[in-house]
């Protein structure tokens, strides 16, 4: 890539763009982020059962590392996994709270329930790839490249992490913005001028 | 219990919010549980428990009974067949 970036992926409401190539998805009668997990051919049943900041940043990571060629199936200790957003796991706390909203039909749904944690979604594509490395999420006001690279820069802290795959992970009330980068140890002196560059 | 098979395909997509999933997507041999099939987890166990008491009148109280009846949709359709109480 010319960008100094391995890989890099853009999800917002009207297109996927993967390393530079924007990616046809046609749009149907289900959700946006359905629409991109069938055309992009992805075959993951748990999919389907994940609340959409999960499914934002699963589709993030899985366009992203496309071309990267790690091995799915092989434990990985050398990648890390970085995620921030500004509104944490709210979309998924909002559909909970409706469920236990009318005491005439109150149910604490299990299935919604466990994705009111906005770092499911790291664990979420840590199980997917094999990533044992150390993961995080950070919640901020906005996308600051600054602080973002921040974060990915205390990964690496770690001598033994490699690679890092980070993300603007953000999706409430219908609103998806996602920018998913694979980064490795020798790309980060351009990384803040290239998340700014690539979040635009 | 063709009939039933595509209900319960209806309601395991409304109760555990299988967004983006239609009954076609669902093979009913397919297993439930695991890595295959509809890769569902003991939370979602939970929500299929709640589901054959609130719609069908079916207390599972047998865990062990659990693992038999939700191999699949179809072992899941015939154990609703034979035990609804609604």
């Amino acid at each position: 890539m010319d960008n100094g970036i391995t890989s890099y992926c853009r999800i917002t409401n009207k297109a996927v763009v993967v390393n530079g190539e924007k990616h046809t998805i046609p749009r149907t009668d289900s959700a946006w982020l359905s629409d991109i997990y069938h055309a992009e051919n992805l075959s993951y049943p748990k999919f389907f059962k994940m609340d959409n900041l999960a499914k934002a940043g699963f589709l993030g990571a899985e366009l992203t590392l496309q071309d990267v060629g790690i091995d799915k199936t092989e434990p990985k200790k050398n990648i890390a996994v970085v995620c921030c957003n500004r509104s944490s796991s709210l979309d998924d706390d909002t559909a909970y709270q409706q469920t236990i909203q009318n005491p005439a039909d109150y149910y604490p749904s299990p299935a919604v329930f466990v994705y009111t944690l906005a770092n499911i979604v790291t664990g979420e594509i840590s199980i997917r790839n094999k990533i044992m490395g150390e993961s995080a999420f950070y919640v901020m006001e906005h996308c600051n490249p600054q602080k973002f690279c921040s974060f990915v820069r205390g990964a690496f802290s770690d001598k033994t992490i490699d690679a890092c795959l980070c993300g603007w992970t953000e999706y409430n009330n219908g609103n998806c913005d996602v920018l998913f980068l694979f980064v490795t140890r020798n790309e980060l002196n351009d990384l803040e001028l290239n998340i700014e560059k690539l979040y635009r | 219990m063709e009939e039933l098979i595509t209900e319960l395909k209806k309601e395991i997509i409304d109760v555990l919010n299988l967004e983006g999933m239609t009954p076609e997507d669902i093979d009913s041999d397919a297993p439930m549980f695991g890595d295959e099939g509809l890769a569902l987890d003991s939370i979602d166990a939970l929500e299929l428990i709640v589901l054959l008491e609130k719609n069908y009148g079916i207390k599972l109280a047998n865990a062990a009974a659990g693992k038999e009846v939700f191999k699949s949709v179809r072992t899941m359709a015939e154990y609703v067949s034979k035990n609804r109480t609604k």
